[in-house]
């Protein structure tokens, strides 16, 4: 697991600066387990603006779903956190929803500081 | 010099040891610290709050050595607590305190609190954040009791202005010289005042998140010539500066014990071969993005101290930057781990 985390920081670091053209920093990373049953992985993000994210919205929703998988997490939501009225990305996350979180997280917009890459799948 | 201090009495000593064993104690005429968080804050981020009587025992121990002993009560905004019976008589009651337990100086932003100095034998230390940048400014300052002022770090690369500085006026200026802040930072003023209320007890906010530092680190992560074009001086560049004073000040009161050390070790030596990075006191997490080449960057000074700033006809920091910053790629990271370890 130790290996794959450290992987994950860095292709997700490698990638955002190919498909950006910044030299885009993620100076975090981390697997993460809720108390409510969602997990997932999570990075901070330094340099990423809300319009390089809606340009690339597929080729970021791809590449949070391979390190996802990578880490054996299937993501119900992937989304990028920013400080609500900013355009700084201040974070990405992909995670696997418990049924709770996956009532409150459907839509497209179910934050006022997150937008949505990958939206919840309505059953 | 000036030596922040984190504020923990186990810090003294140990940068007091570092000193001794380097034969820094010499350079070294004060360490600065904020006081207790429950009466005051402060204008940057403070990791320990002391009582009164650990500033008394800090004090001691600085002046077995020689060394003087600042607080710092400079928050940017009281929200206009200061101006309350309740405020005022609890601003005497502490500025008492500090005096009665030998602390020799106070750094301070607002003018009133400056005023209530004056009746007190400490030194009053303006604050850079009061933003001293011209003659005029500085004037104001020292007719309302000023004995030291900091200037704003904005200036550090006009010698003009530093001259006219120096000459209208005769208290001490103090230059900072790792401040890592953005040159003309958009988000200074705002920064402060945020700092101000978290710092201080029953001021606090909730915030959902510190949006000033999320910007400054970003802008220089999308434009790392901002990071050249900030006003640090270098080690080396110290002794073009003792035209203008002979006191300095360090920052970073805010890092660990070790990280500071080791830049008070690199400015009392007045040289430095490695990473400009790991000596400013700016975001840590650019020195993992960014590598400065110190050593690029001599005789830069001679160019940037006339530099009149009209960056639009002029390309000489983008130049600097191709030339002595580079991007840390993974590869780099996975090189210099091993390198250490
Ligand atoms: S005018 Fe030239 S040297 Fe001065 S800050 Fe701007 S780019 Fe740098
Ligand atoms: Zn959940
Ligand atoms: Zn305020």
């Amino acid at each position: 697991m130790k290996e794959e985390i450290i992987s994950a920081r860095k292709n997700l670091e490698e990638t955002l600066r190919k498909i950006t053209g910044f030299s885009i920093f993620v100076p975090e990373a981390k697997f993460f387990s809720m108390v409510c049953g969602c997990v997932g992985f999570a990075s901070d993000l330094r340099g990423l603006l809300l319009a390089s994210v809606e340009v690339s919205n597929d080729n970021i929703k791809n590449l949070l779903e391979d390190i996802a998988n990578s880490l054996s997490i299937k993501p119900d939501i992937i989304y990028a956190r920013k400080l609500p009225g900013s355009e700084e990305i201040v974070g990405l996350t992909a995670r696997e929803l418990c049924s709770r979180c996956k009532k409150e997280f459907s839509g497209d917009k179910p934050r006022p500081d997150i937008f949505v890459i990958k939206k919840v799948e309505e059953r | 010099m000036s030596i922040p201090h984190p504020g923990h009495k186990y810090a003294l000593e140990r940068i007091i040891s570092e000193a001794r064993s380097n034969k820094n104690l010499n350079n070294i005429h004060e360490f600065y610290l904020a006081g207790p968080s429950d009466i005051v804050g402060s204008g940057r981020v403070t990791l320990y709050s002391p009582l009164i009587t650990d500033l008394k025992e800090m004090a001691d121990l600085a002046h077995e050595y020689k060394i003087e002993i600042d607080v710092v009560i400079n928050p940017s905004c009281f929200g206009g607590t200061h101006l309350t019976p309740h405020g005022y008589n609890t601003i005497l009651w502490y500025l008492n305190q500090l005096n009665n337990i030998g602390i020799d100086s106070i750094t301070v932003a607002e003018p009133y609190i400056i005023e209530l100095l004056n009746d007190f034998s400490m030194k009053t230390v303006v604050s850079c954040i009061s933003m001293v940048n011209s003659p005029q400014r500085a004037r104001f300052f020292e007719n309302m009791g000023a004995d030291v002022i900091t200037l704003d770090p904005d200036i550090n690369r006009d010698f003009k202005m530093l001259n006219a500085i120096k000459k209208s006026v005769s208290c001490d200026l103090r230059l900072m010289v790792n401040e890592g802040c953005l040159y003309k930072c958009p988000f200074r003023y705002s920064h402060f005042n945020l700092f101000s209320h978290v710092t201080t007890a029953g001021m606090k906010p909730p915030i959902f998140g510190d949006y000033y530092f999320d910007k400054c680190i970003s802008i220089r992560v999308r434009d790392p010539e901002q990071i050249i074009k900030s006003p640090w001086i270098r080690p080396e560049d110290i002794k073009k500066y003792e035209e203008i004073t002979p006191f300095f000040k360090i920052t970073g009161r805010a890092n660990t014990v070790s990280w500071i050390v080791n830049c008070m070790n690199i400015y009392c030596s007045g040289n430095y071969d490695g990473n400009l990075l790991e000596i400013l006191d700016c975001p840590s997490e650019l020195r993992d993005l960014y590598f400065i080449d110190n050593k690029k960057l001599e005789g830069c000074i001679d160019y940037w101290r006339d530099c009149d700033k009209l960056c639009i006809d002029c390309n000489y920091c983008k130049m600097v930057t191709n030339s002595a910053l580079k991007v840390i790629d993974n590869e780099r990271r996975d090189n210099k781990c091993k390198e250490e370890s």
